[in-house]
């Protein structure tokens, strides 16, 4: 039997509390998301509501090694929404500052009124649920005209176990002529069931450039909610690689304002979800300038039983002249029962821009396949080398390590 | 080395193959030529192993082996390869790393040292040679933006790496102009030797001037019909192949 609107406000309340640890939180009047919100369509969350979950008051285990071992970087791990101290490197360099969220409202509360509770909070139900569950998370502050993108910062979020809620929170703030590389990268044990709920937002001023790349490489049953946002002033730069390499269960938020003119805005990303997985990829880029540029590039693959979504917003802003959009979404059906929801959203206000954006949905050309195998390829051998081709675009802008483990978990899902 | 006995074919409800017979001993380079719609490109389809055809009678004996049974892939690992009437562009596959893959592969499962970086590139080094295959092209993706030459150079470029013991040329002629026609023969001709066997499919004889068959056969309505030397496709030249449909 259905259960009534005023019993499922009340469950979803209970729920809330408790995945939290919040007795009251504050949704300011948003409500859970169905598929009757247009942007929730085709992205059922309500699975979550049966599993209890909650923050974890300590840490569980840290894996044993760290992601990509051997590169070169500061690392910041987090486990369960808390920090880990001994396995993390933060330092403070040059003036810039790369350590925790928790350390830098401690030592300047000034800063949770700056950054509020996070852009999506008054308009996303998840956001709010993050907002209200904060927890720990990175915080890097490069000041003006420093330069530390020679060693990147790996801020890895980890989720120990089952019935476990996560919020992290991460702040990057890049002043003016700043540059800094982060790699976020999030993991979930096998028996992970719960949620990993995180935000990201980041300031980038004149000139400043950033580069992120953020791998999800989850294992076990949790779901993934991110929350990207990111503002460009005036000539800055910002690349995002996202790779969805592992997930049972994600949404992932990608919002990019540019409010200062000539901003640059590199975004690209892949997923490829296996039997029973789900992953949604909703992007948003926000031309309030004139002369900024950006693209956008999002490839999928879909095996049996998987299922994702895509969807690209571009807004351009009436003040927003001469900029140059450009949008590409290329998916791949390889199975039969392979489900990918894809769309391209442009709003254009101003009148004098190029915007360009292609959608395309298909399967592996059959014929590429048999001219492999008779070559010598067995099937499987040649399926992978497609699969490559058809990603490589898309992770090209993984550093080689995370490229290297990315493209190996796509490829193993490939059987004969 | 090949022995094609009563072969019947189709694709879905159409009978493409009734009935065809053919023998090629190693070191043999035969041509089959025929009209359009004869079963030509059927026929080489169903010896590198395509699966759209279905075969509902006959057999082909490959060296021994009953080559129905086996699939694409353990073709061309017997020996076989197809050069393609219309060879298939794969974006983002770098011609080296397509073939470096394929002969991983083949050695892989003949059980074989995969071969070395260095005899890789000399290999490849002179086989490009052969039809002056030149870096760019090696180094672009497999076959995309090629022009209808290039593709086919490529072609014998592959076949010359790979070193197979019977290649089948679909139309290899088709869309050359003289010059390419000319580098592609030379190609071939230069790995023609007494261990390796050919089957050159062509509409028309003037690649036969340059690839210089043992024999030929007239192939009409899915069986051969006619079989002879060279000179029998000088004759199907000056004659066309109406008094073929006639005979048959």
């Amino acid at each position: 039997m259905l259960a009534t609107k005023e019993d499922r406000g009340v469950k979803v309340a209970a729920w809330a509390a408790e995945a939290t640890g919040r007795t009251n939180p504050d949704f300011a009047g948003l409500t859970f998301p169905t598929s009757r919100d247009e942007r929730w369509r085709y992205t059922r969350a309500s699975n979550m509501l049966g599993r209890a979950m909650h923050p974890a008051t300590a840490p569980g285990s840290a894996p044993a090694q760290r992601p990509l071992p051997n590169l070169d970087a500061h690392r910041l791990v987090f486990v369960d929404g808390h920090f880990m101290a001994a396995l993390s490197t933060g330092v403070t360099l040059d003036g810039a500052y790369i350590g925790t969220w928790g350390e830098s409202i401690k030592a300047n509360p000034g800063l949770l009124k700056t950054w509020g509770r996070g852009a999506f909070a008054d308009k996303e139900w998840f956001a709010a649920l993050q907002a209200e569950g904060s927890q720990d998370g990175a915080c890097i502050y490069v000041p003006k005209g420093v330069d530390i993108s020679s060693k990147p910062i790996v801020v890895e979020h980890h989720l120990s176990g089952a019935g476990i809620a996560a919020h992290p929170r991460n702040i990057v703030c890049l002043e003016a002529g700043a540059k800094a590389e982060v790699l976020l990268w999030t993991s979930a044990s096998a028996e992970a069931d719960g949620l990993m709920n995180l935000a990201f937002d980041a300031r980038v001023d004149e000139k400043a450039e950033l580069k992120l790349e953020f791998v999800q490489d989850e294992a076990g049953q949790s779901a993934h909610v991110s929350h990207l946002h990111l503002t460009q002033a005036a000539d800055s730069k910002i690349e995002v690689h996202t790779a969805t390499a592992r997930a049972h269960w994600l949404r992932n938020d990608l919002h990019i304002e540019q409010i200062g003119e000539r901003a640059n805005a590199t975004f690209h990303g892949c997923f490829a979800p296996g039997d029973g997985q789900f992953t949604d990829h909703h992007t948003r880029i926000d031309h309030a300038m004139p002369d900024g540029t950006s693209s956008e590039l999002y490839k999928g693959l879909a095996f049996k039983g998987g299922k994702a979504v895509f969807n690209g917003k571009i807004k351009v802003h009436q003040d927003a002249q001469r900029i140059e959009a450009f949008q590409k979404n290329s998916n791949i059906l390889l199975e039969r029962g392979a489900t990918i929801y894809a769309k391209p959203e442009l709003e254009i206000y101003a009148d004098d821009v190029r915007c360009s954006h292609g959608c395309t949905t298909g399967q592996f050309d059959e014929e590429a396949v048999f001219y492999l195998r008779s070559r010598g390829m067995p099937e499987a051998a040649a399926r992978r080398l497609l699969t490559q081709a058809f990603m490589a675009e898309s992770i090209v802008g993984l550093r080689p390590e995370a490229r290297e483990h990315v493209e190996a978990l796509f490829l193993e899902r490939i059987h004969a | 080395m090949l022995k094609i006995t009563n072969l019947h074919a189709r694709i879905g409800d159409t009978e493409i193959l009734r009935g065809l017979n053919l023998e090629i001993a190693t070191g043999e380079v035969h041509a089959v030529m025929g009209p359009n719609g004869s079963g030509k490109s059927t026929l080489a389809s169903i010896l590198a192993g395509r699966d759209d055809y279905e075969v509902t009678q006959g057999s082909i004996e490959f060296n021994g082996v009953d080559l129905l049974g086996l699939d694409a892939t353990e073709r061309a690992v017997a020996g076989i390869f197809l050069a393609f009437q219309y060879p298939v562009e794969i974006p983002g596959v770098s011609n080296m790393n397509f073939l470096r893959t394929a002969i991983g592969s083949i050695r892989e499962q003949k059980g074989q040292d995969p071969i070395s970086a260095k005899d890789f590139l000399a290999k490849v080094k002179r086989c490009a040679q052969l039809v002056e295959l030149d870096g760019k092209l090696r180094d672009r993706s497999v076959n995309e933006g090629f022009s209808g030459g290039e593709k086919k150079r490529n072609e014998i470029f592959q076949m010359a790496m790979l070193e197979p013991m019977f290649a089948v040329l679909d139309e290899t002629d088709s869309g050359l102009d003289i010059d390419a026609l000319r580098i592609v023969s030379a190609g071939v001709n230069a790995m023609r030797d007494e261990k390796r066997s050919f089957l050159v499919i062509t509409h028309y004889q003037r690649l036969l001037d340059h690839i210089v068959p043992d024999r030929v056969h007239v192939l009409a309505a899915g069986q051969i019909v006619r079989s002879g030397g060279k000179e029998l496709a000088l004759e199907l030249e000056e004659k066309g192949y109406d008094w073929v449909k006639e005979a048959v």
